[in-house]
């Protein structure tokens, strides 16, 4: 995986001037007086998978959150493939969106929920489906074709006509991975995609992720599957209290964390932690 | 049972089905612009639209808060002083539905809402807007829940249509009324009046438990 990024990197695009697919600059979001995220900066380059980690209430999921508007941040701002997602720059002033405009831009950012979250009375191929036919505005049969196809990508193609509540947790999130690929996105965001799955479950949808990054999709994902992070992923970034205390490639983070509160963290998550 | 008099139950049962006919083309005719009312009153109560939002409040808490025999002299004795000359048909269906629509849109709002808000989430994040997630996810998942307190509200309208002999409307109730005037015979004519509902109500409920499987 770590030859994904010099890749692209040595690519026609040269690595100092191409803007960052993501940039992130100084984004809170307060919650009454509790600041969930607290003035996270991060630029996120194209092809990189970003690993997020820290314990259960550092502001990992919200800061995923703000990324594609669920959630509207307190302040700060984000910008994907030079859209900023707030509104538009007038005289340098911001001009706020219509709601229109904001789920305008969130459809090329595919997002993947912790509880799946697929569409209660529709097929697993009409979930993928409706996004491609009422956002995109495909014909009927052009969107059932791509919907089978995506289908096909995390191979659910015999369960395409059954209802959520007939597949297991790790084909629904399945299902739900290929509801965001078929749009199309620049950047998928994942949270915590297996912690609801029965452990049994955990790795086929793993594998599709990992599937994804090996096809070089730019991610965000916030997990609590160490193993995996640390192979998947070309940058960790570690979480808590709403800021982000560490930011290293996989190898450096796993053998040499420097922040005090992330080695607590490893020491507690029974992830052997070198003397510094 | 001493003194029933059967032969003015049979007397007057055609009169009545005649009536019958007169509470059930009202009470469809109001059910249906109940529906209407109550359906894009429910979805503005869940939109981000506020004045519609609040008129919609107010509309609800009036309906709530007044009789509906208030809101049906209202509305017959209101429209026309507001140039809108109804016949007393018309007058009883906007009434009846006047006061139904509210109670609609509160059963379309509370299934809208009870719908579990990841559904939202996720029909955002493939960049629906508001109103596609309102009609494609949650309409559409709501309309099961929905069906047994439609089912009662469609009820209670067809029950309430009975109020509508105050103005006049020879309804099933009234037509009731027209033979006691004439034949003195309040007890069989009440009871006869009774079975009908029965019969009408019963029909309906076995419809709305069908509509429910086939939902399912």
């Amino acid at each position: 995986m770590a030859g994904l990024v010099p890749a692209i990197r040595s690519g026609t695009r040269a690595p100092m001037t191409a803007p960052p697919l993501l940039a992130i600059h100084g984004l809170s979001k307060v919650f009454g007086d509790i600041p969930v995220v607290d003035r996270v900066d991060l630029t996120v380059a194209q092809g990189e998978i970003v690993m997020i980690i820290g314990p259960s209430g550092a502001g990992k999921s919200t800061l995923l959150r703000c990324v594609n508007r669920i959630e509207i941040p307190t302040t700060g701002e984000i910008v994907i493939d030079g859209t900023n997602m707030a509104g538009e720059k007038r005289n340098g002033h911001l001009v706020p969106d219509k709601p229109t405009a904001t789920a305008r831009k969130r459809r090329h950012i595919g997002m993947v929920f912790q509880r799946f979250n697929l569409f209660a009375h529709l097929s697993a191929l009409d979930n993928v489906a409706i996004g491609p036919r009422r956002v995109l505005g495909m014909k009927p049969a052009e969107a059932r074709a791509l919907a089978a196809e995506q289908l096909n990508r995390v191979r659910m193609t015999e369960h395409a006509a059954k209802r959520p509540a007939q597949l297991s947790g790790g084909q629904q999130q399945r299902v739900a991975i290929a509801r965001a690929m078929a749009m199309k996105p620049v950047l998928m965001l994942f949270d915590e995609p297996t912690s609801a799955l029965d452990p049994e479950l955990v790795g086929e949808v793993l594998e599709v992720i990992r599937a994804l990054a090996q096809d070089g999709m730019t991610m965000l994902v916030v997990t609590h599957e160490m193993q995996f992070a640390r192979e998947v992923g070309t940058r960790i970034l570690f979480m808590d209290s709403g800021r982000v205390l560490e930011d290293a490639t996989p190898a450096t983070f796993f053998t040499q964390p420097t922040h005090p509160r992330s080695r607590e963290f490893l020491r507690r998550i029974h992830v052997p932690v070198p003397a510094c | 049972m001493p003194d029933f008099d059967w032969g003015v139950i049979w007397y007057a049962a055609p009169y009545m089905l005649q009536g019958a006919v007169v509470t059930l083309e009202i009470s469809i005719c109001a059910l249906i612009l109940a529906t209407v009312v109550g359906i894009v009153c429910g979805l503005v109560s869940v939109s981000d639209m506020k004045i519609a939002k609040a008129l919609v409040r107010a509309y609800v808490y009036f309906v709530r808060g007044t009789p509906a025999l208030v809101q049906i002299f209202l509305v017959y004795f209101a429209l026309p002083r507001f140039g809108l000359e109804f016949t007393p048909f018309w007058s009883a269906v906007v009434a009846l539905a006047f006061n139904s629509g509210g109670f609609v849109s509160e059963i379309v709002r509370a299934g809208l809402q009870s719908i579990d808000a990841g559904q939202t989430e996720a029909a955002l994040s493939i960049g629906m807007t508001n109103r596609q997630s309102i009609l494609f996810i949650l309409l559409p998942q709501s309309l099961r829940r929905i069906t047994p307190p439609l089912t009662n509200e469609v009820i209670t309208l067809v029950k309430s249509s009975s109020l509508l002999s105050v103005i006049s409307i020879t309804e099933l109730t009234r037509s009731a009324q027209v033979i006691i005037a004439e034949r003195f015979t309040p007890f069989e004519l009440y009871a006869e009046l009774a079975v009908y509902y029965l019969v009408i109500i019963s029909v309906l409920a076995w419809f709305s438990e069908f509509v429910e499987k086939k939902l399912a």
